[in-house]
Parts: C-alpha cells; sequence; structure tokens
C-alpha cells in the first residue's frame, strides 16, 4: 500500500515539475504582453503578424501593403507579415495564449466583441491621419462607454452595405420602353422591388422555372432584416446599446417579412437555406439568376466567374472576358420600397430600403508586444493612399469619406447611405450574437410559406407576421437574459 | 445415354438475386466515388454549372490548381503535413498499444485487472470531450500550432484501445512461451521472435488504424493548429472558397492515395497472417 501511495505522489510531482517548467515560458510571455500603451515611441526590431481577408490576398492588395509598409519602416527594423492564419479567426481563443495575431481586419461585431474580454485595446485614433476623413456614423461602430469615457477600439476601412447585383446583358430587349417610366435611363426593375418583383415573376413563367429574376437566400437576416428595419424594425434600442428592447417587431416592420413572404414566392425553394449564397456567382454567370444582393467585397468573385464563363461559352480570351464582365455585371443601390408593404402595388408611394450592415476595420491585440508598431502599421494602411488602393483592387466601399469621393460612383453612394441612416449598422455588442439563429429560424419559416399547401400557409396575413415577428424578439431576448 | 444434369430454376434464381442485390449495394457505395472523382474533372470548378448531377464539361484545371497553385491554398504542403503526422502517430502508436496490449497479455501484476478496467472506461469517453483540456495543457507544454503536439495526443491515445490486440495475443498458446523459455530466450526475445511474427495480421490491422485515424481527423488539428503552413488536408480543405469545389473534389481524391498505397502494401501481411496455421499439412 505504501508503495502504491509513494508511486502515486512521485507521478504527481513529476506531471506537476513538468507543467510548471513548460508553462514559465508561457507565463513569462503573458506578463511582457502586459505592455499596451501607446507611448508613441516605435519599438524597433519587431515583427508584426497581421490578419487580413482573403479576398485582400487573391487579389494582390495585401502583398503590396506589406511590401509598402515593409519598405517605410525598414530603417525601425520592423517587418509586417502575413499571419496566415484563418480570416475568422478567434482572439478571443488565441489571443491569452500568445498565439493571435498583432493587428486585425474583421467586421466590426465580430471584432468588438473582443472588448467585452479586454482582449483588444482602444486606440488613440485622433493622432491617425484618417481621423477627419471618417464619418462619425462609422466611428461609432468601434466606439464604447466605460464609467462614462468613451473608447474607440477600432479604425474603419470598409463600409459593408448591401448592393443589388445585375446582369446588364440580361436586361430585356426594349427595356427603355416598357421598363423605364421616368425615362431616367435606369431600368425600373433595379429602381422598385415592385417591378423586380414583377419581372422575375414574369421570367419564370415564361422559362418554366429555368430561369429566375431576383435571387438571395431569405434565411439570411443579414440581408433580410433590413426589409424590417425599412418598416420601423430595428435590433436593438437607444441606437443599438439597450438589449432589453429587441424591435424586429417594432414599427410595421411586418410589412417588410410581407414583402420577403412575396419575394420567396417568385423564387424557387433555394431560397429557403444557403443555397443560393454559395451558387449566385456561378448561377448570375451563367444567366439563370438576374439579379441578387451581396455586400461590395464579393465583386470580384462575381467578376471572375462571369469572365469564366465568357471565355468558355463565346471563346473569348481572358482580357476581353473581363472586359465584358466588368461592363455587364452591374452593382446598384438598393430599390425602393412600396410604402404599402406589398409588392403588387406598382403605382404607389415609395419608401428608402433600410439595409443591414456593417463597418470592417482594423483592430489591435492586447497582446501584441509592439502596440505603437501596430498603430503606425494601422496609419499606414489607412491612410489615402492605400485606402484608394484597396478601392481599386477591391472594389470596396471605403469609409474614407475623401476616397469615397474621388471614386464616386458607389462608394459615394454608400458612404451617403450611412450617413443618411439608409444602412442600419451591426450593434457593436456581443449580445449580437444571439440574434443570428431566432431570426434565421424565422425567415427560413417565412420563405417556406408560399410552397406550402394552402392550408399549411402560416403567414398569410399581416396579424400572423406580426405574431411570428414577436416572437423572435421574445426568442432574442430569452437567449440574452435568461442567465443574467 | 447420358443422363443431363436438372437445371435447379430455385438455386440459379437465387444465385441471380443474390448478385443483384451485391451490385446493387457495391453501385451505392461507388457511385458517390465517381461522382466525386467526375466533379473534379470539372471544367467550370463550381458544383453549381453542373448539367444534371454531372459536369457539363471536363477538364484537369482542378488538379493543376490544386498542386501548383499555391499562393492561398497550399494543398502539398498541408498533405506532407498530414502525412508526418499520419506516420509519425502511426509508428508510435502501433508500437506503444502492441506493447500495451503484450503487457496486459502476457503478466500478471497487481492492479492489472483494474488498470483494465479503467483504461476500457477511458476509451469509452468521445476524445472531444477533454479537447478544452488539451487546449490548456498544449499551451502548457508550448505545443500549439506545433506538429508533435498532435503526435502525441494521437500517440497517447492509441493504447487506449488496446483490448482487441490484447484478445489476438490470448489466442497464442502460453506454451509456446514456456518452451521458448526454457531454451534460454529472454522476455524481450519472447516478443520479438515468437510473438511479432506470429501477430503480424494484428500489428498491420492496428497500424492501418492508427494511420487513418490522424490522416483523416479534422477536429484536433482545427483547434491546434493555427497557421495555415501547419495545417492538415482536412482542416485546409474545409479553408476552400465557395467556388472551388472542384479543387476540393480533387484534393478528397487524393487523400485516399496514401491510404489506398499502405493497404496494398501491408494487405498481404494481413491475408497471410490470417490464414497461416489454419491448415495442418
Amino acid at each position: 500500500m505504501t508503495r502504491n501511495i509513494t508511486a502515486l505522489v512521485a507521478h504527481a510531482l513529476i506531471i506537476a515539475v513538468l507543467l510548471t517548467a513548460l508553462g514559465v515560458g508561457s507565463l513569462a510571455r503573458d506578463d511582457a504582453q502586459g505592455q499596451t500603451k501607446f507611448t508613441g515611441e516605435l519599438e524597433r526590431n519587431v515583427t508584426l503578424r497581421i490578419l487580413e481577408n482573403d479576398t485582400a490576398k487573391e487579389k494582390g492588395y495585401f502583398k503590396e501593403l506589406l511590401d509598402a509598409f515593409n519598405a517605410a519602416y525598414a530603417e525601425y527594423g520592423i517587418v509586417a507579415v502575413d499571419a496566415n492564419m484563418d480570416q475568422y479567426t478567434d482572439l478571443e481563443q488565441d489571443g491569452p495564449y500568445g498565439y493571435g495575431p498583432d493587428v486585425l481586419y474583421q467586421a466590426n461585431d465580430a471584432l468588438m466583441k473582443y472588448t467585452d474580454g479586454k482582449h483588444i485595446q482602444p486606440l488613440p485614433v485622433e493622432k491617425l491621419e484618417c481621423y477627419e476623413q471618417i464619418s462619425q456614423q462609422a466611428w461609432d461602430a468601434y466606439t464604447v462607454e466605460y464609467d462614462g469615457e468613451e473608447y474607440v477600439f477600432g479604425v474603419p476601412v470598409n463600409i459593408q452595405g448591401p448592393l443589388l447585383y445585375y446582369r446588364k446583358d440580361l436586361l430585356p430587349e426594349g427595356w427603355q420602353e416598357n421598363w423605364d417610366r421616368e425615362g431616367d435611363g435606369v431600368p425600373d426593375m433595379v429602381e422598385y422591388w415592385t417591378e423586380l418583383y414583377a419581372y422575375s415573376r414574369l421570367l419564370r413563367e415564361e422559362s418554366g422555372g429555368a430561369k429566375l429574376g431576383y435571387m438571395k437566400s431569405l434565411f439570411d437576416p443579414y440581408f433580410s432584416s433590413g426589409f424590417l428595419f425599412s418598416y420601423g424594425g430595428y435590433v436593438f434600442g437607444e441606437g443599438g446599446t439597450d438589449t432589453g428592447d429587441i424591435g424586429f417587431s417594432a414599427g410595421e416592420a411586418r410589412k417588410g417579412a410581407r414583402v420577403l413572404r412575396q419575394l420567396a414566392s417568385a423564387m424557387n425553394q433555394d431560397c429557403i437555406d444557403d443555397t443560393v449564397t454559395v451558387n449566385a456567382y456561378s448561377m448570375l454567370a451563367n444567366g439563370t439568376y438576374f439579379a441578387t444582393m451581396t455586400t461590395p467585397d464579393v465583386y470580384t468573385l462575381f467578376i471572375d466567374e462571369l469572365a469564366k464563363e465568357y471565355m468558355r461559352t463565346d471563346g473569348l480570351d481572358e482580357a476581353d472576358a473581363y472586359a465584358r464582365a466588368e461592363e455587364n455585371l452591374v452593382a446598384a443601390d438598393i430599390p425602393k420600397l412600396p410604402a404599402s408593404g406589398d409588392l403588387e402595388d406598382r403605382t404607389g408611394e415609395t419608401v428608402e430600403s433600410v439595409m443591414m450592415g456593417g463597418i470592417n476595420g482594423y483592430a489591435i491585440s492586447a497582446y501584441t508586444r509592439a502596440p505603437n508598431a501596430a498603430l503606425a502599421f494601422v496609419d499606414f494602411a489607412t491612410g489615402y493612399e492605400m485606402i484608394s488602393r484597396r478601392n481599386e483592387l477591391l472594389g470596396i466601399a471605403p469609409a474614407r469619406e475623401d476616397v469615397a469621393e474621388k471614386v464616386g460612383g458607389l462608394s459615394e453612394t454608400i458612404n451617403a447611405d450611412l450617413d443618411a441612416g439608409r444602412i442600419a449598422v451591426m450593434p457593436s455588442t456581443r449580445a449580437v450574437a444571439q440574434i443570428w439563429t431566432p431570426t434565421q429560424t424565422f425567415f427560413s419559416d417565412l420563405a417556406k410559406d408560399p410552397f406550402r399547401l394552402p392550408e399549411e400557409q402560416k403567414y398569410l396575413s399581416l396579424d400572423e407576421l406580426q405574431r411570428g415577428l414577436e416572437n423572435v424578439d421574445a426568442q432574442i431576448y430569452s437567449a440574452i437574459h435568461t442567465l443574467n | 445415354m447420358k443422363k443431363r444434369k436438372p437445371v435447379r430454376l430455385g438455386r440459379t434464381a437465387d444465385t441471380a438475386v443474390t448478385y443483384a442485390l451485391l451490385l446493387l449495394v457495391a453501385f451505392v457505395f461507388f457511385f458517390p466515388c465517381l461522382w466525386l472523382i467526375l466533379a473534379s474533372f470539372s471544367s467550370s470548378g463550381s458544383i453549381y454549372s453542373f448539367r444534371g448531377f454531372f459536369p457539363s464539361g471536363y477538364s484537369t484545371e482542378s488538379f493543376k490548381k490544386l498542386f501548383f497553385d499555391t499562393a492561398m491554398y497550399d494543398y502539398p504542403k498541408w498533405f506532407g503535413n498530414s502525412l508526418f503526422i499520419a506516420t509519425m502517430s502511426c509508428i508510435f502508436g502501433t508500437l506503444l498499444t502492441i506493447l500495451t496490449a503484450y503487457c496486459m497479455s502476457r503478466f500478471r501484476f497487481r492492479s492489472r485487472k483494474a488498470l483494465m478496467k479503467t483504461t476500457l472506461v477511458l476509451g469509452m469517453f468521445p476524445s472531444f470531450m477533454g479537447m478544452t483540456a488539451v487546449y490548456l495543457l498544449m499551451t502548457q507544454f508550448n505545443f500549439i500550432n506545433n506538429h508533435w503536439g498532435l503526435i502525441l495526443i494521437y500517440t497517447a491515445g492509441a493504447p487506449l484501445g488496446y483490448m482487441v490486440q490484447k484478445g489476438f495475443f490470448d489466442s497464442i498458446p502460453g506454451s509456446i512461451d514456456e518452451a521458448a523459455r526454457l531454451d534460454g530466450a529472454t522476455n524481450f526475445q519472447v516478443f520479438c521472435k515468437i510473438h511479432m511474427p506470429l501477430s503480424m495480421p494484428m500489428i498491420v490491422y492496428t497500424a492501418l488504424t492508427s494511420f487513418t485515424w490522424p490522416w483523416s481527423d479534422y477536429i484536433l488539428p482545427k483547434l491546434l493548429l493555427k497557421t495555415k503552413d501547419k495545417w492538415t488536408v482536412a482542416v485546409g480543405l474545409m479553408s476552400l472558397g465557395e467556388t472551388e469545389f472542384s479543387r476540393f473534389a480533387a484534393g478528397s481524391i487524393f487523400i485516399a492515395v496514401p491510404i489506398v498505397i499502405l493497404y496494398l502494401c501491408l494487405a498481404k501481411h494481413l491475408i497471410s497472417g490470417n490464414v497461416a496455421g489454419a491448415v495442418k499439412e
């Protein structure tokens, strides 16, 4: 018995010694990472690990950025490198153990969830060159109030607002006569949801379902919530800070839900789940879909697919195919909605669409060993030149108003939409994580409704839609507050 | 006159039905593989441009991209990483499993039964139950983003499944050991010169299973490997973009290659071991 106990104690001691000895390194590293002050004095001979999104890498922008920064800061021995991680990597999981990146580029809701655990640090943004050029609405997405003081945790880079993507070469012949009632040179079907709905139904009927007009995964709350917001709905009250006030059913949001149901009836059952999100690139390219809605950052993916299609079917060379794709693929502002909330009402009053959006930006990890060098990188990457280049290569809508003004077009429109409140920025709070499942379930159920047998349909009246939305609010409230 | 053998209709029908059923089952299992192979040769690269169930055009572009377009998705590197982790885990895991099984089968010591029961119970828990603990331990060992961390986990976990091997060793008569010892063989010699050759089928089986688990595992590498240059094939393929289905299919086909090669190389040992000694000549 004594021998057994001695053996057990000896084993336990060996394990404890091993863990302690090997753990000392990690603990020592954690202490060193505690220096998070922005003193203005650049750390020398350090390597910064930068997390960027995959499109920036694919299109060569990230390499240009790293090369330019490294050349500019060579005298300090500061080297920025690709963190070489998944673009959605979780700093909360890896950061405390020293494996996360130093600088992160992600969406505002993803970045701001890190503020709870102090995984990212407040930045002296007023020292940055871009400070004056970015609108207050964009800064607000990264601002948090603690004990009456406001802290900014990220630097906005681009605005993610939905756009309507459509194929100009798929417009019906003679659309100027039949589909441009104002004669403004803009087809009605990309100006009004009522017309897009009518055109979608027409296309589907004429082709026997082989061709479709507007297609989108309606279960996706990021794109579908906007229809509710356009009629008075919202995520959280008090500008997105009051998680006790959930507003998906607020105002006349039910009208937006009815619009979604009508849109679903002009699509096919692929709109119920994620299918359209992943097949839209190919389906728009091969002409099965006429239009879809998505964010500006995937513009280049649509162009790639369309160019490939032209090369394959029309035998064009690469340069011609890309030129033709860029000419025919149009990214337009979101159409206007009928004030009545009925897509059959083609002559009534219209209201502006308010869509859910986000602000992608840079944040600095609280675990970085070189906060000043990291800040210098953020300053460099959000400078006029790099943001202009980013827009040029990736087609993003820059948060810098001077760049947006210079490039004009949709970049300027999206900035104007943000200023005018036509883009409802996702609240920068951890509670946002609780909105997705209940809303997805509801939108999925709603999209499925037109495909059910008549006696099984659940959302035929505005009252039924209202009850569905109130149920969503209740579920989100429970998810956020039950354990609090 | 020679009497003709009567045709037994029932037996013929039975054979025909059996073959038909077997062919149907084989087709059910083979069809997904065939579809994946055809999809990997799709010229469009996307699953959504298929004409009906099959690609509308074929090319080898996906395979070229898989191995040469490595700027975003470095498949050859991921393949090499998987091969290294699986090979090392296979070598160490097989060694530990066989030794554990041999000890439990051939030696009698105190707490043996208790140890056997404990390992049996521990082996029943799914490995992902301890993920958080594993992650924290690996951070303390500085084994995050390190292939040896994974090898350690796979190797350490392998002997928990020693019961099958122990059963095999139990079936080898103890009198063989006694005879060898009478001739002056040590324990190590008995193991190496008598049990090892007799246990070749079981060693091969153990090696194959020790290889396939780390080769196809997704959860642990996803948890522990942080940078893309350290990823395994399973993690890397899951990261492919939405428009890269053909590349995904091509990568999935190549996953099978090492396992097939390993099987072909070791199959003869598996079979010869099974039949050795079955017939007294």
